[in-house]
C-alpha cells in the first residue's frame, strides 16, 4: 500500500505546487483532510437533516474515554476509542428507542456518564494527560501511513454506504412512521447510520480534535443550507466547503504556525457566515 | 356498506399499547375489511394515531395483527400506504417536491440528480391530485394541505392494500372533506383497498365511511355508521353534553361540538 501513497504524494507535488505542500508531513496532512472532510460533510447532510448535532458532539466526546480506556488497558488508543464511539452510538440509539425521554435527554444522559467516566479513569493515572493533547485538539501532521490508509478506506465505506442509503435516510428524516410505510427499514437504517457517524466521527478526531470535530460534519452541512435550493446543490456545496476550508486551513496554519484543525474550523466557519449573508442579502 | 366478497382483511385481536406505564390501548378487537371506508372517531388522546401506528409496526404492542388475503389475489405481506397528519420535518431542509417524490422513486442518490423515469413519475403522481406547479417548490414552504394532497398521491402510487389517513389537522385551504370528495372518493371506488380514515369531521364520517370505529383508549362501539352515530356513542365517548348540529341541508350529518369546545361552529382541532 506504501507505493500507492507514494503515487498520491507525487501526483499532489504537480497539482499542488506550492511551499506549504513541499514537506512530507503536510503532503500526509493535506491527503488525510481529502479523505476526512468530504466524508465528513457528506454525513453531515442527513446528520443536519435528522437534527443529529448534539448525537455526533456526544460521540466526539466519548472519544476522550474511548482514549483514556486504551490507555488504561495498554492497547492503542485509536482502536479504543474506534471501538468505544461505536459502542456509546450503538447504546444510545437503542435507548433512545425505548424509552419515552427525548433524544436530547437520552444523548445528554450519556454524554455525562461517559465524559465523568473518562476524567475518572484520567485523574487516576497520572501522567495520562500528555497523551491527550493531540485528541483533544487534532494532530493532522503526525497522521502516520497506516492512519492515511484507514482514512481512505473510510472515505469509500461512507460513500458506498450513503450510496446505497441516501434516499430512504432521507426519507426517513422527514417522517418516520410515513418512510415506514414507504418499505424503508427504520430501525436497520438508524443503526447503522449512528455507527457509520460514530466512525466517522472518531477518525476524524485525528484531524481537528475532540473538541472541534461536529464543526467538520455540521459547518458545512449548514453553510450549503444557505445558499441551496434542492438537495442536489446541498449536497455538493457542502462537500465543496469542507474541502475548500480543509485546504486552506492547512495552508494557513503553515503560515500563521497556528494548530491545524482550529484553522481548518474557522475557514469553514468563515465560509458559513459568507452564505449566512449571502442569503440575506439575497432574500428569497 | 358493501355487500361484495372480501378478498382482504385486517384482522386485529385483543390490541393493548402501553407506553411509560399508561395502558393508552387495550383490548381493541376490530375487522377492517376490503373495498370499505371505515372511520377511527374519538376524541384527543383516544389513542387514534396509536392504533395507526400499531398498524404500522412503528409501536410495541401485545395482541395480533393479522392481515388476511384470499388465495386468488396474491400472497406475501399487505403493502399499507400511510397519509399523516403532519411532516414532522425542518422546514428550511433544502428539498424540493420533485426530490422529495425521487427519494423513493430511484434507486440512486438524488444528490446525483433525478433520472428522466423518476421526473415524469413525479409530474404523475402530481398530476393526480392536481398539484403538478408544486413540482419545484422547496418542500418546507408548502402548506398543509399541499403536503398532505403530494402524501396521499404518494401512497396511492404504490398501490396499497390497506390506506391509513390521519386526518389533515390545518383544514385551512383543503380540508379533509376536500382531500377525500375530489379525490380519495374516486380512486377507492376504482382500486379496492381498504381505508382507515381518522377524523374529528363527523360529517366527512356520515357522508363517507361504511363503517365507524368509536375509540376512547378502547373501543365504545363499532359499527355501520348510521347505527353508530347515536347521541348514547357519542356521549361515552366525548363526553356528557356532545351532541350534533348540522349545517346547511338538513341531511341528518353534522359535526360534533365536544362540550368544552365552546367556539365558532367550524372549529376542529
Amino acid at each position: 500500500m506504501e507505493p500507492l501513497l507514494d503515487f498520491l504524494f507525487s501526483a499532489m507535488g504537480r497539482v499542488l505546487p506550492f511551499g506549504f505542500a513541499e514537506p512530507l508531513f503536510m503532503k500526509r496532512a493535506i491527503l488525510a483532510m481529502l479523505f476526512i472532510a468530504p466524508a465528513a460533510a457528506a454525513v453531515g447532510v442527513p446528520l443536519v437533516h435528522f437534527r443529529m448535532a448534539f448525537f455526533s458532539d456526544a460521540i466526539g466526546h466519548s472519544a476522550f474515554t474511548g482514549v483514556a480506556i486504551g490507555v488504561l488497558l495498554g492497547v492503542h488508543p485509536l482502536l479504543t476509542m474506534v471501538a468505544f464511539g461505536l459502542f456509546v452510538a450503538w447504546a444510545i440509539t437503542r435507548v433512545k428507542g425505548r424509552t419515552e425521554l427525548s433524544p436530547d435527554t437520552v444523548i445528554g444522559v450519556f454524554f455525562s456518564t461517559v465524559i465523568a467516566l473518562g476524567v475518572a479513569i484520567i485523574s487516576a493515572q497520572k501522567g495520562l494527560t500528555r497523551n491527550l493533547q493531540a485528541y483533544l485538539y487534532g494532530d493532522l501532521l503526525a497522521v502516520s501511513g497506516t492512519e492515511l490508509l484507514w482514512m481512505g478506506a473510510l472515505l469509500i465505506a461512507v460513500g458506498a454506504y450513503l450510496f446505497l442509503t441516501f434516499n430512504r435516510i432521507m426519507l426517513l428524516g422527514v417522517h418516520e412512521g410515513f418512510a415506514r410505510s414507504m418499505g424503508v427499514p427504520v430501525q436497520a437504517l438508524e443503526v447503522s447510520f449512528a455507527l457509520v457517524v460514530a466512525l466517522v466521527v472518531t477518525t476524524a478526531i485525528r484531524a481537528v480534535g475532540i473538541l472541534l470535530v461536529t464543526a467538520l460534519l455540521v459547518v458545512p452541512a449548514a453553510a450549503a443550507r444557505n445558499v441551496a435550493r434542492g438537495a442536489v446543490s446541498a449536497f455538493w456545496v457542502a462537500i465543496a466547503i469542507a474541502v475548500v476550508s480543509g485546504l486552506s486551513g492547512i495552508a494557513a496554519s503553515y503560515y500563521l504556525d497556528t494548530a491545524t484543525g482550529a484553522t481548518v474550523v474557522l475557514f469553514a466557519a468563515a465560509l458559513f457566515a459568507a452564505t449566512a449573508m449571502h442569503k440575506v442579502v439575497f432574500r428569497r | 356498506m358493501m355487500v361484495t366478497a372480501h378478498h382482504h382483511t385486517l384482522e386485529i385481536r385483543d390490541l393493548s399499547v402501553r407506553a411509560g406505564g399508561v395502558e393508552i390501548l387495550s383490548g381493541i378487537h376490530a375487522d377492517i375489511r376490503c373495498g370499505e371506508v371505515t372511520a377511527l372517531v374519538g376524541p384527543n388522546g383516544a389513542g387514534k394515531t396509536t392504533l395507526l401506528l400499531a398498524i404500522l409496526g412503528l409501536v410495541r404492542y401485545t395482541g395480533e395483527i393479522r392481515f388476511c388475503r384470499a388465495a386468488e389475489h396474491g400472497e406475501g405481506a399487505p403493502r399499507i400506504g400511510y397519509v399523516p397528519q403532519r411532516l414532522d420535518f425542518d422546514r428550511n431542509a433544502p428539498m424540493t417536491v420533485l426530490d422529495f417524490l425521487a427519494l423513493s422513486s430511484q434507486r440512486y442518490p438524488v444528490v446525483f440528480g433525478h433520472s428522466a423515469r423518476s421526473k415524469r413519475s413525479a409530474r404523475e403522481t402530481l398530476a393526480r391530485v392536481g398539484v403538478d406547479h408544486l413540482i419545484s417548490r422547496p418542500l418546507g414552504k408548502l402548506s398543509g394541505g399541499e403536503l398532505q394532497r403530494i402524501l396521499l398521491a404518494l401512497a396511492l402510487r404504490d398501490d396499497p392494500d390497506i390506506l391509513l389517513l390521519d386526518e389533515p389537522v390545518s383544514g385551512a385551504d383543503l380540508s379533509g372533506e376536500g382531500l377525500f370528495c375530489e379525490f380519495l372518493g374516486q380512486i377507492h371506488s376504482e382500486s379496492r383497498f381498504s381505508l382507515l380514515l381518522v377524523s374529528h369531521d363527523l360529517s366527512v364520517v356520515g357522508r363517507h365511511a361504511d363503517r365507524v370505529i368509536c375509540l376512547n383508549r378502547r373501543i365504545i362501539c363499532q359499527g355501520a355508521t348510521t347505527e353508530m352515530l347515536t347521541p348514547e356513542n357519542l356521549e361515552a365517548m366525548y363526553g356528557s353534553g356532545a351532541h350534533l348540529v348540522s349545517h346547511g341541508p338538513a341531511d341528518g350529518r353534522g359535526h360534533l361540538h365536544p362540550p368544552a369546545a365552546g367556539g365558532g361552529e367550524d372549529r376542529r382541532d
